[in-house]
This record gives structure tokens, C-alpha cells and sequence, in this order.
């Protein structure tokens, strides 16, 4: 036994030292493998999907309801197109957007400990900071599209069914369709951060429980108790270090006195979680014993 | 074993890490939800839904006609005048589209998101629907109504 794994170590350092087995891939040449595994992922796929389609069948549906006056701009949804896509992005960020997040992110690293490969990328001699920057950028990049994907189709779902009719703003003003059309797409980038934020923790998730299915379902549950602790009175400062406090942040761009302090305190929040988060997990995949397959 | 410490280890300091911000945090910095911020708030919006209801209704004022003010209390004299909640009544005193003085009592729900909802008396802002001039039912926008304020201000 002992004498086989000398043998082995003996040839491994012989292979090593060839120089064709030195040179390392570029990352980039790894984020494109990367890219190209999430590409082939049927969830992926149906989830981009899923975010095409399901917002034009959301605000169809809304047409023939009464306004689901509960949520914010819900009263609305017949008034004005744009506040369609106001609701359903207030909808989203209850549940959707850490699922959103989590989807592709939460399996990225665990997916490789489920079927067993970590050994073979990593014999293909590509480092592990390579491949760790590689997944999260190709998780960040996709999460983006998703994002992208899912505001571009609720906007244009929102003027096409309902129409440009001007917006009642927060403040009691009648918003008109040319400023409110930049306002509604400018409400839908402020989930950026936050996503992010949401994507490293299903980074960090995924890495730590090295469980695809652990991986995507944490980050929803974390989400959904900072949405719940956030809707508790006396948190005050703890409450705006919640990631799911930037969720809400587009509130100040409809009221007559806009306010973007809570959007910039959502960013800086937003990248504390993630630079905490992606240097974890950095740390935990550097330092893990991989020696099983 | 040192790896099966670490596996442990790393996630439960994390967790404590994160409670202990959490709680260290809690409470403090002022609290975002004010009776300060709602009335200076919930005064100009119903003024601006004012002025779309008389105009659905076929009359012409202003908001700076309508000139509302308001003034909110959570939940009684025991209850401190701040927090989210269900309980804040907000009295409203404004100039109607007649040119009366008029002082309504509207029950506000104030969200912990600096978001809330307010609801007026039908005897001073009319029913949920009201008939515009051209005879179509529409939503009466000073019934019940949606707002936001800084929680910074």
C-alpha cells in the first residue's frame, strides 16, 4: 500500500514537471468551461425562460382581478402599466429574488461534490482560485441576465397589456409615462446589489454544505427570514444590514421629494455580504481536503 | 478530526459572527418610523389625491388650496409615537373643494419599509368609486391610498 502510493506520487511529480502540464489555463479560458456547463443545464435554461414568460402571463392575468391593494402598487395595476411592474417587482423581492439568486449559485460548487468531479477539474490543472473565481463570476453573470430577463420582460409586459398611462407616484403625483418609464427601469436596477449580495451567499452556501440541494434552498430560507425580521418593529439599524433591505430601496424614486439614501446604504450593505461571503468561501475551498472523488 | 472541527467550526462562527452584529446593532440609530416623518408626509399626498378627486368629480382646486395638515398618534396616549404598525390614526385638517374647513380621522397602517397605508372617513373623501363627469365609474384616489417618506429625513 505504501509502496503504491510512493509509485504514484513519483509518477505524478514526473508528469508535473513536464512543461506542456505546467502552463496553467487562463481563467478565462475556465470561466468559458463554466459558462458553458450552466448553458447546458436544463434548470438554467428554464429558469431564463421562466423569466420571459411568466411576467406577461402574470399582468394578463391581473387584468381581469381585483387589485391586490395589499401589496404596494397593487391598487393601481389597472391605472397605469408601469405600476404593474412596480407590483410585481414588490412581489419578487419577497421570495423570488433569493430563489432567483440561489438557483444557479447554490449548485455551482456543491453540484461538483453531487455527481463527484471536483478531481477531475481540478487534474485539469486549472487552480483552485482560478476555478473559484471562474464559478462566481459565471453564477454573478448569469443571475444578472436572469434579473435582466425577468425586468425587461415585466416593463414591456406592463406597457403592452396595460399601457403608458401616467403613474401615480407615493407622494400623491400623477408621474408621466416619459419619466416614468426610466424611473420603473431605474427601480428594477436597484435589485442588482442585493442580488449580488444574495448570489454570494449562495456562493458561500454551496461551497460550505457542499449539498446542491442545501445550497439553493438556505439562501431562500435566509431570505425569508431577514424579510421577516425586517417587517418587525425596534430593529432600526440592524434592519438596514439585512440583504433584503435593498430590496425596497426604489420606494424613494416615486415620491415627489426623491430620496436615494436608502438605495446607496443598500449597496454598501450589498457588498459588505458579498466581499464576507466570496472570501469565506475562497478560504474554505482553498484550504478543503479533496482527496475523495 | 481537525477537519471534522473545521467543517463545524467555520459555519457556527460565522452564524455567531452574524448574530452578534445583528444584535449589536438592533435598536439603534434612531427609529426609521416617526409620527414626525408620516404627518409631514401623509398632509401633501392627500392634499395631491385631493385635488385628483375633485377634478375627476369636474371641480378645480389646488393642493396649496386644500392646505392639509396632519397630525399622528400610534395606538393612544400609552403607546410611544413611533414604530410600524396598524394602530397610528392620523387626524387631517384641510380646506375642502367647497372652501370648508374639514378635519377627518384616517386610519394609517405605517409598514417597517418607511412605506404605508392610509385609509379617509367616506364622509369627507366620498366612496371607494366615484362617477367622473363623463359617467364612468372610477376609483376614487383619495380613499384609500399608498405613500412613502425618508426614513433618513
Amino acid at each position: 500500500m505504501t509502496h503504491a502510493a510512493t509509485t504514484s506520487t513519483t509518477s505524478t511529480t514526473t508528469g508535473a514537471g513536464g512543461v506542456a502540464l505546467t502552463r496553467r489555463p487562463a481563467t478565462l479560458t475556465v470561466l468559458r468551461w463554466e459558462l458553458t456547463k450552466v448553458a447546458a443545464q436544463a434548470r438554467a435554461r428554464y429558469l431564463l425562460l421562466g423569466c420571459l414568460i411568466v411576467p406577461p402571463l402574470i399582468v394578463a392575468v391581473f387584468t381581469g382581478q381585483q387589485p391586490p391593494s395589499d401589496t404596494i402598487y397593487g391598487r393601481h395595476i389597472h391605472a397605469s402599466g408601469f405600476a404593474d411592474a412596480l407590483l410585481i417587482l414588490a412581489f419578487a423581492h419577497q421570495w423570488l429574488f433569493p430563489l432567483l439568486a440561489a438557483l444557479v449559485a447554490g449548485d455551482i460548487f456543491a453540484g461538483e461534490d453531487g455527481h463527484g468531479t471536483w478531481k477531475t477539474i481540478l487534474t485539469r490543472s486549472a487552480g483552485r482560485g482560478q476555478l473559484y473565481a471562474a464559478k462566481a463570476l459565471t453564477a454573478v453573470l448569469f443571475n444578472l441576465v436572469a434579473l435582466l430577463a425577468l425586468a425587461a420582460s415585466t416593463i414591456v409586459s406592463g406597457v403592452l397589456i396595460v399601457g403608458r398611462q401616467p403613474l401615480p407616484g407615493l407622494s400623491g403625483q400623477l408621474i408621466p409615462a416619459g419619466t416614468a418609464l426610466p424611473l420603473v427601469a431605474a427601480a428594477w436596477a436597484t435589485a442588482i446589489a442585493p442580488m449580488l449580495g444574495f448570489t454570494a451567499l449562495a456562493l458561500l452556501l454551496s461551497v460550505l454544505t457542499r449539498n446542491p440541494t442545501a445550497g439553493v434552498t438556505a439562501p431562500v430560507v435566509l431570505g425569508f427570514a431577514m424579510q421577516l425580521l425586517s417587517t418587525l418593529g425596534g430593529l432600526d439599524l440592524a434592519r438596514r444590514l439585512l440583504l433584503t433591505t435593498g430590496f425596497e430601496a426604489w420606494h424613494g424614486l416615486f415620491t415627489a421629494q426623491r430620496f436615494t439614501g436608502p438605495i446607496v446604504q443598500a449597496a454598501a450593505v450589498a457588498a459588505g455580504w458579498t466581499a464576507v461571503c466570496l472570501l469565506i468561501g475562497y478560504l474554505a475551498l482553498r484550504r478543503r481536503d479533496i482527496t475523495g472523488g | 478530526m481537525t477537519r471534522i472541527r473545521s467543517h463545524v467550526t467555520a459555519p457556527a462562527a460565522a452564524v455567531l459572527a452574524v448574530a452578534a452584529v445583528f444584535a449589536a446593532t438592533a435598536g439603534r440609530g434612531g427609529e426609521d418610523i416617526t409620527s414626525a416623518r408620516l404627518e409631514r408626509a401623509i398632509g401633501p399626498t392627500f392634499a395631491n389625491l385631493y385635488v385628483q378627486r375633485s377634478a375627476i368629480l369636474g371641480r378645480t382646486v389646488t393642493a396649496a388650496a386644500i392646505d392639509a395638515h396632519a397630525a399622528c398618534d400610534r395606538g393612544g396616549p400609552k403607546v410611544p409615537d413611533s414604530g410600524p404598525g396598524a394602530n397610528w390614526i392620523c387626524m387631517i385638517a384641510f380646506t375642502d373643494d367647497t372652501g370648508q374647513h374639514q378635519e377627518g380621522k384616517f386610519e394609517v397602517t405605517a409598514n417597517a419599509d418607511a412605506t404605508y397605508v392610509a385609509g379617509g372617513p367616506s364622509k369627507l373623501v366620498g366612496p371607494a368609486t366615484i362617477t367622473d363627469t363623463h359617467g364612468n365609474d372610477v376609483p376614487n384616489p383619495a380613499f384609500e391610498f399608498d405613500g412613502a417618506f425618508d426614513p433618513d429625513s
